[in-house]
């Protein structure tokens, strides 16, 4: 099996202070990893520069044989779009409706026809349950419905694999069942996925590996049996302890 | 603080590439004549708010520049053989004018004062008046030469051989210099000050035309020069001095100003044979229409210079970020005044630019460097996550600056912008000092014409505000189409 996601020796560093310490580390066309672990851990850090919108400091990321950190801003803008990105603020266009949001990538990178892109948005929307909301501006939407629209519109670019940086983290907890419930759909249907998160549960259920990120290196890498039922490693086991607690 | 000094330094050593840039050539072997028969026009400036010498009139509701001076100037084109062009500006523009080649003389009722006669060479002397002192009615009386002045106040053009005499010769008054002679006469009638000095011709100009004035002798001690009258030229022009004082020698010899004067005096008479506001409907649409065109334009251009100028602060190559904060630190540290009167005489110097096109450069390149500092506000107000949600989808740069950040920037902005534009409005009219035919120049017209000085205020008062709060309306309702709640 060819690694889709190849990760080498990534440092990362903010001034002095050093947030990725020479992480290693694969992912397979159609597998989910969770990245788990305490805050200010580097989990958001790391999964920004699978798609560079961070620079890394120093070590490779290859993405489909492309060495991403080796490309010009053209070329990477080429590899951005097989990789689709869901932020844990939602970020959706402020000065569009839903169907735009969904819509412009499609038109302005694909060169997709309007008719044909229209057509694609509502497929999508309908997919995240969204369709009657297509002309509403992103204000007027609930959180879960916003972050349920930025997964349409990162599937809209039709992505080889997709990135969530903390989806669930920024809603009340009525509406994270609702997001949780679409991705999990992705990953039944096959989609390569790297996904931050703090939904242990979420983890548990459909991760294929679970990372454990401490302290700008991953601690400790398993199945979800492994990570959760027999971790190994101190600092895993701390965490894990803390997150029943609460 | 360190940097501070380093900006300081550079914005410093621009201005002064500049001004070497524009320093005077070095002055060329006189081809002066040569120069006006070559090009078939004598451009002549002046500043037409000194009847009899010059004035402007309604034919039609067409304004005309009319005077003895302008038949003066229409017999020397005559005798060189050449057309006669006229350029209105204020008086104290008149010498830059010439100096930068703008004009080819200066026909505006001017002294030939040893002051001036070291930068301007001047013809002979085609009339003697006087300087004579307007009063009020009103005050008959009470003042009777200068003495009477003793710490009172008078006034006197700005930059006019009257205003110096007023300084040096009445003890202890205070002289109030205003640029236009329309503006003393308000002054002397809402008693801002007690006297006017001017030309004896034009002051009994005022007294024919205006029941409540009067007239007394100034008695000044008139030095050279001080009492006469003058065609000055750029200094070097002797083959064309010495061309027109042919001409000037005529007129001296069959008097013929005493008919240039008579006829000045029944454009007078026709000027104020009807002085409603609305009879000279003609002369504020022509204003209105200069400053809406000027208002546009440089509406158009400062959101274009101003996206450009934003975008280079914003870069992260150093020398465009430096050139940005440069340009928008200057013109912003500096008189709008002083950038439109540098664009027109000191890039003039170089390329011919008129008055208008130097005019709407000048208010487009100002407003430029406050509508980029708007928009810089504006770019930074969008959440850094709309950047890096459009990136992460693929597009370039240039797309997610297009499709994602200026439209929200602009809504933000959109108030302070519509207040930027509502204040060019006002702001354009500083382009008066250089002959435009804006709303403000042509309110001065319409006061020297009528002999009013009020009511053409109030008019251009509340044109101004029609227009501003036009567009207020106008960019309330955009606001309004850009929410998005």
């Amino acid at each position: 099996m060819t690694d889709m996601i190849k990760i080498e020796d990534l440092s990362k560093k903010f001034g002095d202070t050093e947030v990725l310490k020479g992480l290693n580390g694969s992912v397979s066309k159609g597998q989910v990893i969770c990245v788990i672990g305490p805050s200010g851990g580097g989990k958001s850090t790391f999964l920004r520069c699978l798609n560079l919108l961070e620079k890394p400091t120093s070590g490779k990321v290859t993405f489909e044989s492309n060495e991403l950190t080796a490309l010009n801003e053209g070329q990477l803008n080429e590899l951005r779009e097989k990789m689709g990105m869901v932020f844990q603020s939602f970020n959706l266009f402020a000065n569009m409706t839903v169907i735009e949001n969904v819509k412009l990538a499609p038109v302005k990178v694909k060169n997709m026809s309007d008719d044909e892109a229209n057509k694609l948005a509502l497929s999508l929307l309908d997919q995240v349950g969204l369709q009657e909301k297509a002309d509403a501006y992103p204000a007027s939407l609930s959180g879960g419905q916003q972050q349920r629209v930025a997964i349409a519109r990162a599937l809209a670019m039709n992505p080889d694999v997709m990135l969530f940086d903390e989806p669930t983290s920024a809603l009340d907890p009525e509406m994270v069942g609702e997001v949780l419930k679409v991705m999990q759909d992705l990953a039944n249907d096959g989609m390569t996925m790297v996904v931050v998160t703090h939904e242990m549960g979420f983890a548990k259920n459909v991760a294929d590996q679970v990372w454990f990120m401490d302290g700008g290196v991953f601690a400790e890498k398993g199945t979800p049996d492994e990570i959760f039922e027999h971790p190994k490693n101190e600092r895993t086991k701390d965490f894990l302890a803390k997150i029943l607690e609460a | 603080m360190k940097k501070f000094f380093v900006w300081l330094g550079l914005v410093l050593g621009l201005v002064v590439t500049l001004a070497g840039i524009s320093a005077q050539p070095a002055q060329a072997a006189d081809n002066s004549l040569a120069r006006v028969k070559e090009k078939g026009t004598l451009v002549m400036g002046t500043s037409p708010d000194y009847p009899p010498y010059e004035f402007l009139v309604n034919r039609n509701g067409k304004e005309r520049v009319v005077g003895m001076d302008v038949d003066i100037a229409k017999k020397i084109a005559k005798d060189l053989g050449v057309k006669l062009v006229i350029k209105q500006m204020s008086f104290d523009s008149l010498l830059v004018a010439l100096e930068t080649n703008k004009v080819d003389m200066v026909v505006s009722g001017m002294s030939p004062t040893p002051a001036r006669e070291k930068s301007v060479d001047f013809s002979k002397v085609y009339y003697k008046g006087g300087q004579s002192i307007l009063i009020n009615k009103t005050d008959k009386g009470l003042y009777h030469d200068k003495n009477s002045f003793i710490n009172k106040a008078v006034g006197a053009q700005t930059g006019s051989i009257q205003y110096s005499l007023g300084k040096k010769q009445i003890k202890n008054s205070t002289v109030k210099g205003l640029d236009k002679i329309s503006d003393l006469i308000l002054a002397l009638k809402s008693h801002k000050v007690e006297g006017v000095i001017m030309e004896k011709p034009s002051a009994q100009a005022y007294v024919d035309n205006d029941k409540s004035l009067t007239m007394i002798n100034g008695n000044f001690n008139l030095g050279k020069g001080e009492n006469d009258t003058a065609i000055g030229f750029r200094k070097g022009s002797t083959s064309l001095v010495n061309e027109v004082n042919k001409s000037v020698d005529q007129i001296d010899k069959q008097g013929l100003t005493k008919d240039y004067l008579k006829d000045a005096g029944s454009y007078m008479k026709t000027n104020t044979h009807n002085t409603t506001m609305w009879h000279y409907a003609g002369y504020f649409a022509k204003g209105v229409g200069y400053t809406l065109l000027i208002t546009v334009i440089s509406v158009f251009f400062g959101i274009l210079l101003g996206i450009i100028f934003a975008l280079m602060r914003l870069s992260k190559n150093k020398l465009l970020h430096g050139l940005g904060v440069a340009y928008i630190e200057f013109v912003r540290g500096t008189p709008l005044m002083i950038q439109v009167m540098f664009v027109y005489f000191g890039i003039g110097l170089f390329i011919n630019i008129p008055a208008l096109t130097s005019g709407i450069i000048a208010v487009s390149l100002n407003s430029a460097a406050y509508v980029a500092e708007i928009i810089r506000g504006g770019i930074n107000s969008v959440a850094k996550g709309q950047t890096e949600a459009a990136r992460s989808l693929g597009l370039s740069n240039t797309q997610t600056f297009r499709s994602v950040v200026f439209p929200q920037a602009l809504k933000n902005i959109w108030p302070a912008l519509g207040n930027e534009f509502v204040s060019l409005i006002k702001e354009s009219s500083i382009v008066s000092i250089i002959g435009v035919t804006d709303l403000i120049y042509q309110l001065k017209a319409v006061q020297t014409a009528t002999y009013k000085g009020v009511a053409p205020i109030i008019v251009a008062m509340i044109l101004y505000f029609i227009m501003t709060f036009s567009l207020s309306k106008v960019l309330n309702h955009y606001e309004r189409s850009m929410r998005h709640d």
